[in-house]
């Protein structure tokens, strides 16, 4: 799935994964969350490949059914 | 003319470097940081968590385990609380500043965990006896100064980390008197390192840490508004927003990135050579005088505090007389009583101590000074 949102736990977890991700030519930035209270990242690239290198680096995360629109 | 001896308790002045922090804060980053989505909060967020990073590079942890609160008594009573929730035994060192003793104390009180306490002694070998010999099965936290606050007393902290790793026992460490005098690492085997932000590390005041290796749980013990999860009435467990409920101080917490880099540039090992110099000086000037009695051993290590006392006359009696010509020395208990049981010292010393912007040729006319009392 390319494009897609990832829910973080918390502002700092969310600044830690933009900043790995944006470090592996992974393009992210943080974002407010639309439904509920907290920051997500709005990947554009694969998530596959993001979410593997969030998960090697323990960075809790969640990303949901809906994709990212452009 | 103000002098200042109790860098102690807080440093003054601050760098400049940290006075531009406060004063840019205050210009640029005023949001609420992780509260918003707009440009002030998201500009706010990033610089905290910049100011996260330089701590946790310092200490080497990592930037979600880096807790800012309001200084290092909350950090040991959110440590202390926070671990020993469901009971068990605690060992606290027998010269424990009030921020650790206290809680510590009262969990005991109200039976909800048993306590022991660690007798120090000059020599390294005995101290760790000391604590080996009080721990049971049951043993869940040690809680030891890095650098006593009455003497400046180094305890052999890297040694007791070890005895609590082979025991599988948490290592809350209170670093007030060390960070940005000495070179403390996590991995010196703390799991838990509490320390205030506005003493070695020339933060504003209203600043501490507490930095988790994230080995053991802390349980919060308040909850509240966290900037996430807010849909559930249960308070995250998430480092480091589970332990900051509320809104962070921002101000303070850019003033203590400011600060430690201020420490990296001038050199840990400088300051501390630097502050002890003075330390030794002002020894050897008050050694001729025979009613002076200067509490150090000839054994133990000290970070550069000396801790004194004037034969026939009140420590807050002198510490007053000497204010009067402008010096600011702290007289009396100094928060805490334990070190103060451990010295013999009912009626509290008077504490010299430097910071890197004392200058020798002040501490000797402080002395002068006081062999003229």
């Amino acid at each position: 799935m390319n494009n897609c949102f990832a829910e973080m736990p918390s502002y700092t977890y969310a600044v830690k994964a933009a900043k790995l991700l944006n470090s592996r030519n992974i393009n992210c930035k943080i974002v407010r969350n639309d439904k509920k209270c907290g920051y997500s990242l709005a990947i554009y690239g694969k998530c596959r490949n993001a979410a593997d290198i969030l998960n090697k680096y323990s960075i809790p995360f969640n990303i949901p059914d809906e994709p990212l629109r452009r | 003319m103000i002098i200042n001896f109790d860098n102690a308790a807080t440093t003054f002045p601050k760098p400049e470097s940290v006075r531009r922090a406060a004063a840019l804060a205050m210009e640029k980053f005023g949001g609420n940081a992780g509260r918003g989505g707009h440009e002030l909060s998201m500009r706010t967020s990033e610089a905290l968590y910049s100011a996260r990073e330089t701590v946790a590079d310092f200490f080497g942890a990592q930037p979600e385990n880096v807790v800012f609160t309001l200084n290092c008594t909350y950090a040991l009573n959110m440590a202390v609380q926070g671990i020993m929730k469901n009971g068990g035994h605690m060992i606290i060192s027998g010269i424990e500043h009030n921020s650790a003793a206290r809680p510590a104390a009262k969990l005991a009180a109200e039976k909800k965990i048993s306590l022991s306490i660690a007798k120090i002694y000059p020599e390294r070998q005995k101290t760790l006896e000391s604590f080996k010999n009080l721990i049971r099965d049951d043993t869940k936290a040690i809680v030891c100064t890095i650098a006593g606050n009455v003497t400046g007393q180094i305890l052999p902290y890297k040694e007791i980390a070890q005895l609590c790793r082979k025991y599988n026992i948490c290592f809350i460490a209170d670093g007030a008197q060390a960070c940005g005098i000495m070179n403390i690492k996590m991995s010196d085997g703390i799991n838990i390192l509490c320390t205030a932000g506005h003493k070695g590390l020339y933060g504003i005041t209203g600043t501490g840490l507490l930095i988790s290796d994230g080995k053991f749980k802390i349980n919060p013990i308040i909850q509240g508004g966290t900037g996430s999860n807010s849909e559930s009435l249960v308070q995250p467990d998430i480092l480091p927003e589970g332990l900051e409920s509320g809104t962070v101080n921002v101000t303070g917490a850019m003033t203590v990135k400011a600060g430690i880099e201020f420490v990296r540039k001038t050199g840990v090992e400088n300051i501390f050579a630097h502050e002890e110099k003075i330390c030794r000086r002002f020894i050897q000037e008050l050694k001729s005088d025979k009613r002076i009695k200067i509490y150090r051993d000839g054994i133990s290590e000290y970070a550069p505090i000396v801790s004194f006392n004037i034969n026939s006359i009140p420590p807050e009696k002198t510490a007053s007389r000497l204010a009067e010509h402008g010096y600011c020395l702290r007289a009396g208990l100094h928060c805490a009583a334990l070190a103060h049981m451990h010295l013999g010292t009912e009626n509290g010393t008077v504490r010299f101590s430097p910071s890197v912007f004392s200058r020798e040729e002040n501490a000797v006319r402080l002395a002068s000074l006081i062999k003229n009392l």
